[in-house]
């Protein structure tokens, strides 16, 4: 148990997600569930692997601050084929680029926006997986709520996400600059 | 032929009846693209048409169609009622019936001419009344489609020979030359027959006359020749003709290559820097984390004060550790403090020693005896065993302290938080707040490029249609224009060869008509015997001068017939290029007895290519001739139709020419989509009436009716409204 990271945790597991997304958004926009091999550009899709929508609607709810529960009932989720350890090691896919770094960043903000008590697991009280078990449900409901909020739109409009630039113009919405409502701006000691 | 009306039903966007009155004059009819102008003009096309039944499905109103029950039946027709020798009227016309939702069946074929005799109107066959009162070979100078199929002597070697066989009575003379010729052979035969019988010259009329058969031999292989190289050098002329006057529109035709293909490949360079995968790059480009640094600074702020969280739970727990441990040596102290002296440590004296006072029974400290029993004997075995107790009780409590000095913290993730916060802070930290910049600067690259990209776009759109009105008014192919400059030097040694071959042969031939000449002289000159003989002779040189006027005589009538044409021809001009230059119209006879019509300035030279608006007046002034001769020779008129001929016209050159052709001496229908303006209020073409107005002609309006749905032809109508 000595050097465990909580990433490293973190990075095996899979996400799950509601099957009802399945056939309106994850195979509508990804090369989900039909090989890997074959490029996107052949079926027209706008992204590759299934895991990559996933990462968009994660992103979607982590910038709204909005999760949304997943479906009580366990036969009606799924997770992907790989877990997050691989995702967006894109090196064999043509005209795309690897995006390793990615997987960070969405462990960053989990833990920002997971209420663990670190103390507590610091101090051995509560175990590492209870903790990772925390990321991924926190992981799970923003990604969730962001496939809610593809599905809205998608029912206005069925060709909305058809626009080349319908999903970068989703997150143009999000304020890009650094609140300044921290109260924690002081410097750390350095001791 | 003055045609007084126009009926139309059901023929094609012709819906219903639909009726045209013309005048003896000028009548306009005005109408944009796809408006029915050339519907109107294909109407008359098929009524003139002679050559057999025409029932052909695709002439019927497409509206007419769908609005038709199955078993119904109704007529498709065109009908003309003219003055000719009196009023008369032809009709075209079929019936067509519903057999199923997308079947018709045409039938009941009838094309009838009506004319009155006395006090009765009787029918007559249309094609027999149409040609008695327009003949076919009047016909072809009636009905003109587009600009381009004006020059009547274009693509046709016949024409020139038709009309000068209508119109100047020559075809007499082609049957009196023919016998006049026919007769002067027979009086050469016989006048040679007789000399070589002549016994005084018959040996010098045998020779002279092999010598005359060799040299007429040799002349009329001459001439073969000489006529062949003659009609190379007129084909390879006017091959280079065409070059020398396209050699303007074959150089801008290769600018036009040179810049659409330049512009092609600007295009392909900026569609590629136009490309964006603004989904993807959501991804690939980390463009998703661009409101990414507000959560690094929940995370930094989040992870600091668990770490100085964990640093001051530590810091509180060693102090209280060490508090704990100054709390027990107080407590010792106080111990000693119980007490009225000062006991010595417990390990002092040591074991060994307190061992071996008891054994001893001696107390070395104070050198005293301590007999067994005695209290200093017991004092000193107490203290060995509090000196023991004290051993093992300090062993104890080293145990114990060891198990209470388990770190409060055995886990180290809030560590690993903050080794990440390092990371991300600094270098990291800035790319990400970068990204917004990197997003807004792509964004804004591929969205002038975009533009840049539609403004070649369009250039290309002109490029490719100032390219194609560039072929359309040239009325040349690409292929032709790819490949003539190669052509060009071919064509041009090939004609060098053939008129410095035509020099040689006309030397030759001069000689041997010379020679032709002389025998000719010879024979004439001999005496013979026999006076019949002479009479022979004599007969035979009238008949060779008979011949010889003969065919004189046809020679000119058609160079008189030329010149009336022309003469005519360039009365109108004239009058269609008031106040603009238009030079002078010839009708020059070519090699194989077709015609050129040419333009030429007044000191000699030839305009090698009139512009296009010069060319269509001159083709039309040489309509107008034909027409004028006919009325002169025939006592004939017949009207002028034409679809669209001024499309390369400019706007002031329209104005002129309808005002002057507003007052030709001629029945003339014009379908044209000029005097058409666009109302600035609705964006819609309507009638110029500024134009309009200053002529004095009958004006007609033709249009769609509206709404109609572009992709289905059975909503298309035409509807005709007489202006004036």
């Amino acid at each position: 148990m000595a050097a465990e990271k909580l990433y490293d945790l973190w990075a095996t597991r899979n996400p799950q997600w509601e099957k009802r997304y399945e056939d309106s958004i994850v195979k509508n926009f990804c090369d989900y569930g039909r090989g890997a091999t074959s490029m996107r550009e052949d079926r027209g899709k706008v992204f590759g692997g299934g895991y990559e929508i996933f990462i968009v609607a994660f992103f979607i709810g982590l910038y709204f601050k909005q999760k949304r529960p997943l479906i009580d009932d366990t036969q009606k989720r799924k997770t992907f084929g790989q877990p997050i350890q691989y995702w967006g090691n894109l090196d064999s896919v043509k005209g795309r680029k690897a995006y390793p770094k990615l997987r960070e960043y969405i462990f960053t903000a989990l833990i920002a926006r997971t209420d663990i008590d670190f103390i507590a697991l610091e101090k051995g009280e509560i175990t590492a997986r209870k903790a990772v078990d925390m990321l991924m449900q926190t992981m799970e409901e923003y990604a969730n709520w962001g496939f809610h909020f593809m599905e809205d739109k998608l029912t206005d409009d069925p060709n909305y996400f058809y626009r080349e630039t319908a999903f970068l113009e989703v997150f143009l919405t999000f304020d890009a600059s650094v609140s300044d409502d921290s109260d924690d701006d002081e410097p750390e000691p350095l001791d | 032929m003055i045609i007084k009306e126009i009926k139309i039903k059901n023929f094609r966007s012709y819906y219903g009846s639909n009726r045209l009155s013309l005048s003896k004059g000028l009548t306009l009819v005005i109408g944009d693209n796809g408006d029915g102008k050339t519907t109107l003009f294909e109407a008359l096309e098929w009524l003139f048409d002679t050559t057999g039944e025409d029932r052909k499905e695709s002439h019927i109103s497409e509206k007419r169609k769908a609005e038709m029950e199955i078993g119904e039946c109704d007529v498709v027709s065109v009908n003309i009622t003219f003055e000719h020798d009196g009023e008369k009227e032809i009709e075209k016309s079929f019936i067509f019936e519903k057999v199923s939702e997308t079947n018709f069946r045409t039938k009941d074929y009838k094309f009838v001419g009506f004319f009155i005799d006395g006090p009765e109107r009787q029918s007559i066959t249309g094609d027999r009344l149409l040609n008695m009162c327009f003949e076919p070979v009047i016909r072809k100078y009636c009905l003109f489609k587009g600009e381009s199929k004006l020059d009547v002597f274009q693509d046709d070697d016949t024409a020139l020979k038709t009309l000068v066989d209508t119109f100047s009575g020559i075809r007499q003379y082609d049957k009196l030359v023919e016998l006049t010729e026919v007769f002067e052979q027979k009086s050469a035969n016989a006048a040679n027959r007789e000399l070589q019988n002549d016994k005084k010259v018959s040996k010098q009329a045998k020779e002279l006359n092999a010598e005359l058969n060799d040299v007429l031999n040799d002349i009329q292989n001459i001439k073969k020749e000489l006529d062949q190289k003659k009609i190379s050098i007129s084909e390879f002329t006017s091959k280079l003709e065409l070059l020398e006057k396209n050699q303007e529109t074959s150089e801008r035709y290769k600018d036009f290559k040179e810049r659409i293909k330049g512009l092609k490949d600007k295009r392909a360079k900026l569609a590629g820097l136009a490309m964006c995968e603004y989904s993807t790059n959501l991804l690939d480009e980390y463009w998703i984390l661009r409101s990414f640094p507000s959560i690094i600074k929940e995370y930094s702020a989040k992870v600091s004060a668990l770490s100085k969280e964990k640093r001051r739970l530590d810091i509180q727990e060693t102090e209280r550790r060490a508090k704990e441990a100054g709390e027990r040596e107080a407590i010792s102290k106080i111990q000693k403090l119980a007490n009225d002296f000062v006991p010595l440590p417990w390990n002092l004296p040591d074991k060994e020693t307190m061992q071996e006072m008891i054994d001893e029974e001696v107390c070395k400290v104070c050198g005293r005896p301590a007999p067994k029993g005695s209290d200093a004997y017991k004092y000193m075995c107490d203290k060995l065993n509090d000196y023991l107790a004290h051993i093992t009780a300090e062993a104890n409590k080293k145990s114990l302290v060891k198990e209470e000095e388990a770190p409060l913290f055995p886990n180290s993730f809030i560590n690993e938080l903050h080794a990440r916060q390092i990371k991300l802070s600094g270098e990291t930290e800035q790319e990400i707040s970068q990204i917004t910049y990197v997003i807004s600067d792509r964004l804004e690259f591929v969205s002038k490029r975009k533009a840049e990209l539609a403004a070649v776009d369009k250039q290309l759109k002109d490029l490719e249609n100032e390219l194609n009105d560039l072929l359309v008014q040239s009325g040349l192919s690409p292929d032709f224009l790819d490949k003539s400059i190669s052509d060009w030097t071919g064509f041009f040694e090939a004609k060098s060869r053939a008129v410095s071959r035509v020099s040689e042969l006309e030397t030759t031939l001069k000689f041997k008509e010379n020679s032709r000449d002389e025998i000719r002289e010879k024979l004439s000159k001999l005496e013979p015997t026999s006076s019949m003989t002479q009479v022979y002779q004599r007969v035979h040189t009238a008949f060779e001068r008979i011949t010889k006027a003969f065919a004189n005589a046809k020679e000119q009538n058609i160079n008189n017939f030329l010149q009336l044409l022309e003469n005519e021809s360039n009365k109108y001009l004239q009058k269609l290029n008031k106040n603009d230059f238009y030079g002078i119209i010839r009708i020059r006879k070519t090699i194989n007895n077709s015609a050129r019509i040419e333009l030429y300035s007044e000191n000699g030279t030839r305009i090698e290519n009139p512009n296009g608006a010069l060319k269509t007046t001159m083709y039309m002034s040489v309509l107008f001739a034909i027409s004028q001769i006919t009325t002169l020779k025939r006592e004939q008129d017949y009207p002028l139709i034409f679809d669209a001929p001024t499309s390369s016209f400019g706007g002031f050159k329209e104005d002129t020419f309808y005002n002057v052709i507003d007052t030709i001496d001629k029945q003339c229908v014009i379908a044209t989509k000029d005097l058409l303006v666009v109302d600035k209020a609705t964006g819609k073409k309507v009638l110029d009436y500024d134009t309009i107005n200053k002529l004095s002609c009958s004006v007609y309006r033709i249009e769609r009716v509206e709404p109609f749905k572009e992709k289905d032809l059975s909503t298309i109508q035409t509807v005709i409204n007489q202006i004036r």
